[in-house]
Order: structure tokens, then C-alpha cells, then sequence
């Protein structure tokens, strides 16, 4: 119970001083590097409560994903004074001394939670969720997913093609004389359509008719 | 398999709309015949809906019910789009937006009123709402060459996520203490001091007031319209109103009907202030779309009201209201979209001057709309405030009613004053004549209902009466 508490106190504090670090932090790097640790920190707290398929898609959806897409935004936008030193930063900003920190913080929580995977059960048992030993977590999801949950699945499904058409609708141009290759025209084209035999008399020119 | 005969309208608009995907990608230019098979897949959605002979159940785990509130909501719903898509088509083809994605959208967004008006269940509400407004962000903003447009889809999605967030800030805030997302096992959880509860209530409630519009958090409300392109703004101020009046209806009187006390005042208040807004807002704008947008804020106030009376009466003349504003927004946006001089469309109020000389049936009939969205009374916009003043009174509100009547008065001035532009002012050039008669029949339709409301004025409640929702 108690390392429990111990483990909980650790990680959520960990969340909690990164959440307002990224909205105190002047310097949107910063923000992001303490974006992605708190993402880490929640994921580890899933991890925590036998919730390990969340963590994962935490880790592979938010850290993954967005967070990169956060880090190329920030650097593809050129805040001004980052914008000759992006990676180094200047003397006021550093942001290999942030970085560092993050980093290892990141290393520390990864340690804690592999060395603490021995003791998941004794943890899961003072959780409230009902937890069956016998199936994963992804076992689970799984089955209700398909089943019980299959229209909410459809639902969604619909959004994401919704999502698609829009973002198609609202930046697709269709450019004008755009040469592209045609198979099939150039399969059907017969030798009689394209070749034309002439008898060049002395002197003069051919002339074709194009 | 029995569960999904109760939800063929759906099944059957999913797929169609799948299909028209597919035509749309695979045929050149295929606005005209996209278009028209949308118009014929409403018609054909309205006969399957109604063809269900009184046969309700709650499907899929209880998280969707099928019953009289859902039908009659879709069927408003479906007929209101069919009249809008109806009228928008020209202005679609005008300012060049005739891609078969708008149709599509427009389907794609009334899938996710249907399941929204259909829900029982947080999550099925919340994927519903979510669908419907992320295409409405994507027609608000269709118009992508205009600046405005693409200003309005900005605006709206911002402020919109944020709103949604908010929203499902509030959904986990009662999953966590109600112990479900089931609607019915939230109210039987439900006591009547538990803070969390009330706690995600009140952020439900914000999410929602966003999505219709009611102040004080209506501030997009006169951008968007203003900025949408006209056909877009006419789908905007009717139909996601109805769906979200519906879902706002299921909410107070499902899920939190235990702790009625609660809401209540935040409704009156937010009814209020709608009407207010509604009323002395509009009067300073030069704009109709701006104008309508801000009488759309009002109407919203009213139809609030119904609900904040927290009565069985209550819920159904908000029904009524909002059956009858869509019937007057129709033909109100007709009018509009037919304002059309030298190839352009024009959106000043001060272009109306002294239409009545040359076009004296359009005028009459914009006369009569907007007479009845006033609520002058033998039109049925009276008979739809008398609904909701009747049933406000009923549970003695009689704050709520005064100011009600107040600013009906006073919103009175600036729909009268359109009047008088259209008949007292001199008359400018005409406008466009537009030879093919499709504007002027919802129009008249519209303008043959309100007039004729009164003769039956029953009708609409003997078939609200039905409804349960308990």
C-alpha cells in the first residue's frame, strides 16, 4: 500500500510541476520538452493501475506522434529569436541544460517503472478496478471493442473519413496542364496514328500536317 | 441482428453516403447529379422513418433509443435540410462551390444529429455531436478562396474544440461519480447534493449552450454567420439548432431530471440573456445575415425558456418553438438567397430599399415571415411564444415571462424596420430575376404554413403530446 502511495506521489507530482512548467515555461521548446514528459508521467501512472494498453497508446499516440508534430511546428515556425539558433539556443536559453533534465527524468520514471513491473500485482490488488489476472489488458479492450462497443468503433470510423474528405475538400486544387502519363493511350496507340511515310522530292521540304 | 432493424435510417445514410463518395470521386463534375440523389436519399430517409410503426427500444447495451422524441427530431431534421439544400442550390452553383463534397458534408453532419438526438449514452452523445461539428467547421470554411469564410471555419472550430473540450471535461466529471455513461443509470445515481455531479452538469451545460448558441456563449455566433457562405448560414441557423435543442431537452429531462433545482436558474439565466442579447443586438446591425444571427440568439432564448420551466409542457412547447422557427428560418434565408443584383449577392439591409415596387410577391412573402418570427399574432411565430409563455407561466416563472414579452416587443423594432426599408423607402435598382421558381416555393410553403397555423393550431401539439421522454 505503502509503495504504492510512494509510486503514485512520484509520478503524478512529476505530471503535475511539468503541466505548469509547459504553460510558465517563455520557450515553446521548453514547453514542448515538458509536454512530452508529462505525457510520459501519465502514461507511467496508467501503466501503474494495470492499465497498460492506455499507457502504451499514450506513449505511442501523444508522445509519438503529437509531440514530434509539436517539435517540428515549433522549429518549421521560426520564432524569431530562436531562429539562428534553434538547437543550441542562446546564452539566455539554452535548451541542451532543459533537455538534459527532461531526458532524465524520462530515464529515472522508465527505471522506476520496469523495476517496479515485478511488484504489479501486489499493486493492482488495491485498486478499486476489478482486475482478472487471467486476460491483459489489450485482451480486454479487445473483446468489448468488438462486441459491445462495435457502433461506438463505427462512429468513430466515420469521423476519421469525415476528417479526410474535409481536409481534402479544403486544400485540394486541381492544377491545370499537369502532364501525366496515360497507360492506356499510349498502348492503343496504333503505328498508322503516329508514323507517316513521305516521298521527299529534290529540293524541297516535307510538309506535314500536324 | 434484431437491434439493427430499429437503426436502418442510419445504416441506410452511411452507406449512401459511402456510395456517393465513390460516384463523386469516379464521375466528372458531379455536383448536379450528387446533389439530386441527396435530395431523393432525404425523401426516401423521411419515408423509411416514418414507416416505422411505433415500434421503440433501446439498443446496443441501452446506449441508443429509438422512440417518438428521436423520430420526430429526425424528421424535423431531414425536412428541414431537404428544404435548404433545396433552396441553396443555385447560390452553391453562383459562387462556385458545386464540389459533390457538399452534399456529402451536409449528409455526413445530419448522421451525426442522428445519432445525437437518438443517444442514451455519454459516449454515443459525445461521438455524435463530435461528427456533426466537425463538419460543420468544414462547411463553414467551404468557401476557401473568400477570406471571410475561411475566417468563420477558424473561428468556429476554435472556439468549438474548446468547447467540446469543456464538454468532456463535464462527461468524465459524471461517469466518475454517477459510476456510468448510461443516461437513465445517471439519474437513478443521481442525489441531489452530489457536487460532482452538479459540477459536470454545469460544464455539459456550457458544451451544449456553445452548440446552440445561447449567451453568454454565443460570441461566435454573428462572425460565423456573416461569414459562412449564405447557403451554408441558412443550414447553420436551422438544423445543428434543432438537433442541439433536442439533445439539450434529453439532457435536462433524462440524465439530470433528479436534480432539476440545479439547472433551473442556469437556464433562466442563460434564457434571459439570450433574449436580451437577442433583441438589443440586432437592432445596430447593417447586415441581414448578422441581423439573423442575432435573432437566432433570441429565438434560442425563447426556446430556452420552455425548457427552464422544467415541466412536461415545457420541453414540449420547446419543441413546438423550434418545429415552427424552422418553418420561418426556411423561408426568412429564401428571401434572402434570392437577394441577388448585377451577379453579385448583397447582404445590406439598406439594398432592400423599396423592393415591394418591383417585386411585390417577394416582399409580401418576406413581409409575412418576418411578421411571424416577431410574433405578430394570427402568424404561428405568436402561437409558438404563446407555447412557451403558457407553459413558463404554468410553473410561475413570472420574471421569465415578463422579460420574455419585453423583448419581444422590443425585437419587434428591428424586424419591423426591414419592413419598412422594403415598403416606405425609395426603391432601388431591381433585383435578378430568377426564372426557375425554386426559391419561391419553400417560400410560399413556408409562408402558407404560418399563415394557416392558426385555422389548426393543434395539429403540431397533438402530435408533441405523444412524446415521452421518461
Amino acid at each position: 500500500m505503502i509503495a504504492h502511495a510512494l509510486f503514485f506521489y512520484f509520478f503524478s507530482i512529476i505530471a503535475i510541476v511539468s503541466a505548469i512548467f509547459v504553460i510558465v515555461s517563455r520557450n515553446t521548446v521548453h514547453a514542448v520538452f515538458f509536454l512530452i514528459l508529462d505525457f510520459i508521467s501519465i502514461a507511467c501512472l496508467f501503466i501503474m493501475i494495470g492499465a497498460e494498453f492506455l499507457g502504451m497508446m499514450m506513449l505511442i499516440v501523444y508522445v509519438g506522434a503529437v509531440a514530434v508534430l509539436f517539435l517540428f511546428v515549433v522549429m518549421l515556425m521560426n520564432v524569431t529569436e530562436q531562429k539562428l539558433s534553434w538547437f543550441r539556443g542562446t546564452k539566455k536559453t539554452g535548451h541542451i541544460p532543459v533537455g538534459l533534465i527532461i531526458g532524465t527524468v524520462i530515464l529515472l520514471e522508465l527505471i522506476v517503472i520496469v523495476g517496479g513491473w515485478r511488484y504489479r500485482d501486489s499493486f493492482s490488488e488495491t485498486e478499486f478496478l476489478s482486475f482478472n489476472s487471467e486476460f491483459t489488458n489489450t485482451h480486454m479492450i479487445g473483446n468489448v471493442m468488438y462486441t459491445d462497443f462495435i457502433h461506438l468503433f463505427q462512429i468513430s470510423g466515420i469521423i476519421l473519413l469525415l476528417a479526410m474528405i474535409g481536409a481534402i475538400v479544403l486544400t485540394y486544387r486541381k492544377r491545370e496542364g499537369v502532364k501525366t502519363q496515360s497507360y492506356i493511350k499510349q498502348i492503343s496507340r496504333e503505328r498508322e496514328d503516329s508514323v507517316q511515310l513521305k516521298d521527299v522530292e529534290f529540293d524541297k521540304g516535307v510538309k506535314l500536317d500536324d | 441482428m434484431l437491434d439493427l432493424n430499429f437503426i436502418i435510417p442510419e445504416i441506410f445514410l452511411t452507406l449512401s453516403i459511402l456510395i456517393f463518395v465513390i460516384i463523386g470521386v469516379f464521375i466528372k463534375n458531379s455536383f448536379e447529379i450528387i446533389y439530386k440523389l441527396s435530395l431523393f436519399l432525404i425523401f426516401l430517409l423521411i419515408v423509411i422513418i416514418l414507416s416505422n410503426n411505433d415500434e421503440y427500444s433501446k439498443i446496443f447495451n441501452e446506449s441508443i433509443s429509438i422512440d417518438m422524441f428521436s423520430i420526430y427530431s429526425k424528421i424535423l431534421i431531414l425536412t428541414s435540410t431537404f428544404f435548404i439544400l433545396f433552396i441553396s442550390k443555385r447560390y452553391i452553383i453562383d459562387i462556385k462551390n458545386n464540389k459533390f463534397e457538399y452534399p456529402v458534408i451536409v449528409l455526413l453532419s445530419i448522421l451525426g444529429m442522428f445519432i445525437m438526438v437518438s443517444s442514451n449514452d455519454l459516449i454515443v452523445f459525445y461521438l455524435g455531436l463530435e461528427l456533426q461539428s466537425l463538419a460543420l467547421y468544414i462547411l463553414a470554411s467551404i468557401d476557401r478562396d473568400n477570406i471571410k469564410s475561411s475566417e468563420a471555419g477558424i473561428k468556429y472550430f476554435v472556439l468549438s474544440a474548446l468547447s467540446s473540450g469543456l464538454l468532456l471535461y463535464g462527461c468524465s466529471l459524471v461517469y466518475g461519480f454517477a459510476g456510468s455513461t448510461n443516461f437513465e443509470t445517471i439519474s437513478n445515481n443521481t442525489q441531489a447534493f452530489n457536487v460532482g455531479i452538479i459540477f459536470g452538469m454545469v460544464f455539459i451545460l456550457v458544451g451544449l449552450a456553445f452548440k446552440v448558441s445561447v449567451v453568454p456563449f454565443h460570441m461566435w455566433t454573428p462572425d460565423v454567420y456573416q461569414g459562412a457562405p449564405t447557403s451554408v448560414t441558412s443550414f447553420f441557423s436551422v438544423v445543428p439548432k434543432i438537433a442541439g435543442m433536442a439533445i439539450f431537452i434529453k439532457f435536462m429531462y433524462l440524465p439530470f431530471r433528479e436534480i432539476l433545482d440545479q439547472w433551473q436558474y442556469i437556464l433562466v439565466f442563460m434564457s434571459i440573456a439570450s433574449m436580451i442579447l437577442g433583441a438589443v443586438g440586432a437592432m445596430a446591425q447593417k447586415n441581414i445575415k448578422r441581423l439573423m444571427a442575432y435573432s437566432s440568439i433570441g429565438h434560442m432564448g425563447y426556446a430556452l425558456a420552455g425548457i427552464a420551466s422544467g415541466t412536461e409542457n415545457g420541453f414540449k412547447s420547446t419543441l413546438v418553438y423550434i418545429s415552427i422557427y424552422l418553418v420561418m428560418n426556411i423561408g426568412a434565408f429564401g428571401c434572402i438567397l434570392l437577394m441577388k443584383r448585377d451577379g453579385k449577392y448583397i447582404e445590406e439591409i439598406n439594398e432592400l430599399s423599396g423592393i415591394s415596387k418591383n417585386h411585390p410577391l417577394i416582399s409580401l412573402g418576406f413581409l409575412v415571415i418576418l411578421f411571424s418570427l416577431a410574433g405578430i399574432p394570427p402568424l404561428a411565430g405568436f402561437f409558438a411564444k404563446f407555447y412557451i409563455f403558457m407553459s413558463v407561466i404554468e410553473s410561475n416563472m413570472f420574471t421569465l415571462a415578463i422579460v420574455g414579452l419585453v423583448t419581444t416587443v422590443i425585437s419587434a423594432f428591428y424586424y419591423i424596420r426591414i419592413i419598412k426599408v422594403m415598403y416606405f423607402d425609395d426603391p432601388k435598382k431591381s433585383f435578378e430575376r430568377f426564372t426557375d421558381y425554386r426559391i419561391h416555393g419553400p417560400i410560399i410553403i413556408s409562408c402558407i404554413l404560418l399563415i394557416s397555423f392558426f385555422l389548426y393550431p393543434s395539429f403540431l401539439n397533438d402530435i408533441v403530446s405523444k412524446i415521452i421522454i421518461f
